[in-house]
């Protein structure tokens, strides 16, 4: 096994720019606010959890002489305290806003962000009605004047909450007891969701429930647990969502039509994920066809959907992220695993990724096949 | 009320420009003497006027301490010693003696020779201002005089930079000046006791950030030098004498045996000789377990680094050379960069702060064209990159050395108080401490209980046992004692022993109160009158009839006696002892009641 010396010099080829940072907490959210920020929190079940909000590196930021800007760091700009776990965070677009979800499941919480303190304060909570013991809501927000929470645990719950009066304006209105697992706003009428057997849909909120979706868990979906993500930049034809497995299949589906995928592949992950909740598939903003994968191991794989052939077979990553295995601090003696990741909204090649050892790192990765 | 007051000097909310005032147990230390570099009037100097007030920095300051060399800490000794007049002692570990004056001659030839100073400190003020100065080792407590003492702690972050406690008494505070608390290559990391202070004072500069890990950062200035060579680029790198050269050296050199790189490397000639000088300071400055790591010969000895010649800088092909001095202001550096600028291959890599002034300073702002002397004007097509190399505690190490010393309280200076309501709270929280930010100039008064120590003789300490009651830990217990205060010492002993001890005879109070009684009889009669009553009154005292006819209950004294003009008055002379008073006064108020009438 290769040293973390001997990575970090293999790092020089391999990386454009490498940032490694250690939380005080490991988190499994990383929300960008604008360009220039992200939030992270703690999701430890029994002691007081750190919301953050951190400016990156202005080096980041900036797009020219990058050279003159020494400070590699985050830039802790606001910080907060939640008693319970946070597993889920998302920031209410042109507001100071956050909502927070995590176990005990009964609760959403909200944040406010000031401009002249530091401190993240609590606003509000959003009751949820079903209390599920080990599940918690996924969330979602619709933004508009009024801003609206879509939240929920199982297609039954599904509702949208008016972030101001906290009325329930949506309703599922379904008795189907299937748990969620990802939960996407695509535009200001319709919503993505994605169960953890792999059942997909597609709703629009002005109608009475009726998404389209695909047909059902396919055989041995038992054994699987699915997420799914809807790119977010697409324009003309081909696949905007992906479905990813448990066991690595990785599906890329046409909204128009759920039911067939136009391409899938199986990733070549070397066992099924150890905590299938953490599975994380993301659209690259700005390349086309381009997929990050995580949540199988301490890695995060970044694949080409363009040159697949489409048939299922196993399809190789163009690049794997291995800092979080080499650079880990050898407190534990579990491997640590990748909770989640992001892309930058800009950068093409940029990433963000956190783990379970706290570790969060930036890097932009060097694609050497455009060598040709 | 005894207290510790804090105020950290100054004007406005810049970085920079350390200087605490700290009182504590009647005495009066300041901590660091920083310059602001980013200032060119008085504004640069703290506000000692602060002080001055008081009358004589001499006479009110017990002593100064400097934590390490950088100017933004010391910067403003030869100022504050020498124009402003202090001739106290100066405190600061080996390692930065021998460096200060360096730095300090630097920084007053380029703001003397190159912008003209007027008012500036003069090479003989560096020289006087270090005349008054006391270095310290790790870890030895120094006695400043009978009260005050001071230690120093590993800092890490610079050679020679180091926190300090200073105590009084059961009080004390620490102040850790710049530190780090991850290790790099050649200074290990911060450490302090479970000295458990009341307070501690760290910068808070870094506070709230989360810093990038060391191995990004030295990859980042790799892969710039690599970069620059493979594309046949000559790199500089301006250094300071001493201190960050020999980290960058020791990682190229790791570097380039991995590698296999080819390219040479340089080192300015004056730096080789002051490697070796750095080398013997840092060899016993720093402790075992960091001499450990390294190899018997040199360290600062390189096998892929060679000293250069300025004919170098005209051979073709790639090269890397470190030059001194670091902001390219004048000698060796600025000759180089100004043969290797017009070329866009090569590279130069600042690798600190510039001072206002200096061509490293106007390069890092972004000018690209340079007038130099004679009207020159110098294109500049070379890469500049600008890497901070400087090792100070975030957020995570402040949390981490407030975990080690476990102080009463925290104070975080230099930060600005609205940007870190969320760090106070979170150690607040953590460690259940007070976390106070004061502005500059502004006081922070923290009271304190200070446990006095007193030593208990033998002696009292059985009588007090004897009584029978067994002591508890949680419950106050009155004593009755003497207290003898001498020296810096206290003892508690009884009462007589004190009296032997200082050679004083006990005066006995005593007291005595006439009651008159109408009682015909003889006084022999009224005394046995008095006996009988007060023996069935008083049934839980001693009372007695002596044969000289007069009572005593206990060591209270009652004789009858006739009025001298009244024989049918009788006079009872009731006399006790100060100790008896309570007693005393019973039976007095008892007798002024009449006797029972006698059974005939």
């Amino acid at each position: 096994m290769e040293s973390a010396e001997d990575w970090l010099v293999e790092s020089l080829r391999l990386y454009q720019d490498f940032h490694a940072f250690d939380l005080s907490e490991a988190t499994r959210v990383l929300e960008w606010i604008d360009d220039k920020g992200v939030c992270v929190a703690g999701y430890e079940s029994l002691k007081k959890n750190e919301i953050l909000h951190l400016l990156l590196p202005l080096r980041l930021s900036v797009k020219e002489n990058q050279g003159l800007f020494p400070e590699r760091d985050f830039k802790v700009r606001h910080g907060g305290f939640s008693d319970t776990s946070v597993f889920d965070l998302k920031h209410v677009p042109d507001t100071r806003l956050l909502v927070t979800s995590g176990l005990p499941g009964c609760h959403l919480h909200v944040w406010q962000v000031t401009e002249d303190s530091d401190v993240i304060q609590a606003v509000s909570t959003i009751a949820v009605q079903e209390e599920e013991g080990s599940l918690w809501p996924r969330v979602a927000i619709f933004s508009s004047m009024a801003p609206g929470v879509l939240h929920g645990a199982r297609l039954r719950g599904l509702k949208v909450v008016d972030l101001e009066t906290q009325k329930t304006t949506y309703s599922s209105g379904v008795g189907d007891s299937e748990e969620l697992s990802s939960l996407q706003v695509l535009d200001a009428d319709t919503f993505a969701f994605c169960c953890a057997s792999g059942r997909l849909g597609l709703v629009d909120i002005r109608q009475k429930w009726a998404p389209s979706e695909n047909a059902g868990p396919g055989p041995g979906a038992a054994a699987r647990r699915w997420c799914a993500e809807v790119g977010g930049r697409r324009r003309g034809p081909g696949p905007s969502i992906a479905s990813l497995g448990s066991d690595g299949q990785l599906c890329l589906l046409d909204p128009r039509d759920l039911c067939h995928p136009v391409s899938s592949g199986r990733c070549p992950v070397s066992a099924p994920s150890p905590a299938p909740e953490l599975l994380r598939v993301t659209w690259a903003p700005g390349l086309d066809d381009c997929l990050a994968i995580s949540g199988f191991d301490g890695t995060v794989q970044v694949y080409d959907a363009t040159s697949w052939d489409g048939t299922g077979g196993q399809v190789e990553p163009v690049f794997t992220h291995r800092g979080h295995i080499f650079l880990e601090d050898n407190q534990t003696d579990t491997a640590p695993l990748v909770t989640t990741h992001t892309w930058h909204p800009h950068k093409p090649r940029t990433l963000l990724s956190a783990a379970s050892d706290a570790s969060l790192h930036v890097w932009d990765w060097v694609d050497h096949r455009a060598a040709c | 009320m005894p207290e510790i007051r804090v105020t950290p000097l100054g004007a406005g909310q810049d970085v920079g420009r350390s200087c605490i005032l700290v009182s504590i147990g009647g005495k009066n230390v300041m901590l660091d003497c920083g310059m602001h570099m980013g200032f060119n009037d008085d504004r640069r100097f703290p506000d000692f006027s602060y002080i001055t007030r008081n009358g004589r920095l001499t006479d009110f300051l017990d002593c100064v301490i400097i934590s390490h060399f950088h100017l933004d800490h010391c910067g403003a000794l030869p100022y504050f010693s020498e124009m402003v007049g202090y001739d106290g002692p100066i405190y600061m570990t080996h390692p930065t003696q021998a460096i200060c004056p360096i730095l300090l001659e630097d920084y007053r030839k380029i703001a003397v020779d190159k912008k003209g100073e007027a008012n500036f400190f003069t090479s003989q003020m560096i020289k006087d201002c270090m005349k008054k100065v006391v270095a310290v080792h790790l870890h030895q407590t120094v006695q400043v005089d009978d009260e005050l003492e001071i230690k120093a702690y590993y800092a890490g972050h610079v050679l020679g930079a180091a926190m300090f406690q200073i105590k009084v008494g059961s009080e004390s505070v620490v102040y850790t000046g710049d530190y780090n608390m991850t290790p790099d290559r050649h200074l290990g990391a911060a450490w302090i006791d479970k000295c458990r202070p009341n307070l501690l004072i760290t910068e808070s500069t870094y506070a709230t950030t989360i810093r990038d890990s060391k191995r990004c950062r030295e990859r980042d200035f790799l892969k710039k030098v690599h970069e620059a060579v493979e594309r046949g680029g000559k790199v500089l790198i301006p250094v300071f004498a001493l201190g960050r050269a020999q980290e960058l050296c020791i990682l190229l050199e790791t570097f380039w045996e991995r590698m296999n790189l080819k390219a040479p490397i340089y080192f300015s000639t004056g730096l080789t000789e002051k490697a070796n000088h750095y080398y013997k300071l840092f060899i016993t400055w720093t402790n075992q377990k960091i001499r450990k790591t390294f190899v018997q010969r040199n360290m600062f000895e390189f096998k892929h680094i060679k000293a250069f010649d300025r004919a170098f800088a005209d051979n073709p092909g790639p090269m890397v050379v470190f030059a001194t001095p670091g902001m390219l202001h004048a000698g060796q550096s600025l000759q180089i960069f100004r043969k290797w600028a017009g070329n866009e291959k090569n590279m130069v890599i600042m690798p600190g702060y510039c001072v206002q002034g200096t061509v490293g300073h106007k390069i890092l702002s972004g000018q690209r064209k340079l007038e130099m002397e004679g009207r020159q004007v110098l294109e500049v097509k070379m890469q500049v990159e600008y890497m901070s190399f400087s090792a100070h505690a975030d957020a995570k190490g402040i949390m981490q050395l407030v975990g080690q010393a476990e102080p009463e309280n925290v104070l975080l200076v230099h930060g600005e108080a609205k940007k870190m309501e969320f760090l106070k709270q979170k150690i607040e929280q953590e460690f259940r401490v007070s976390c106070y930010m004061p502005a500059n100039g502004e006081t922070v008064t923290l009271p304190t209980s200070p446990s006095i120590p007193v030593g208990i003789s033998l002696g009292l300490l059985k009588r007090e046992m004897a009584q029978g009651l067994l002591p508890d830990a949680k419950k106050p217990r009155l004593l009755h004692g003497t207290l003898i205060m001498k020296d810096s010492n206290f003892r508690l002993v009884s009462s007589e022993q004190a009296l032997k001890e200082l050679g004083l005879a006990e005066h006995q109070l005593r007291f005595t109160c006439r009651v008159h009684l109408h009682d015909p009889r003889k006084e022999q009669e009224t005394a046995m009158r008095v006996y009988s009553h007060l023996k069935s009154v008083l049934k839980e005292h001693c009372v007695q009839h002596l044969p000289d006819g007069s009572v005593t209950v206990e060591s209270i004294l009652i004789q009858a006696a006739a009025h001298s003009e009244d024989p049918g008055t009788k006079v009872l002379l009731v006399s006790w002892t100060y100790q008896d008073e309570e007693l005393g006064s019973h039976l007095t108020s008892l007798l002024k009641k009449g006797l029972p009438q006698a059974a005939s």
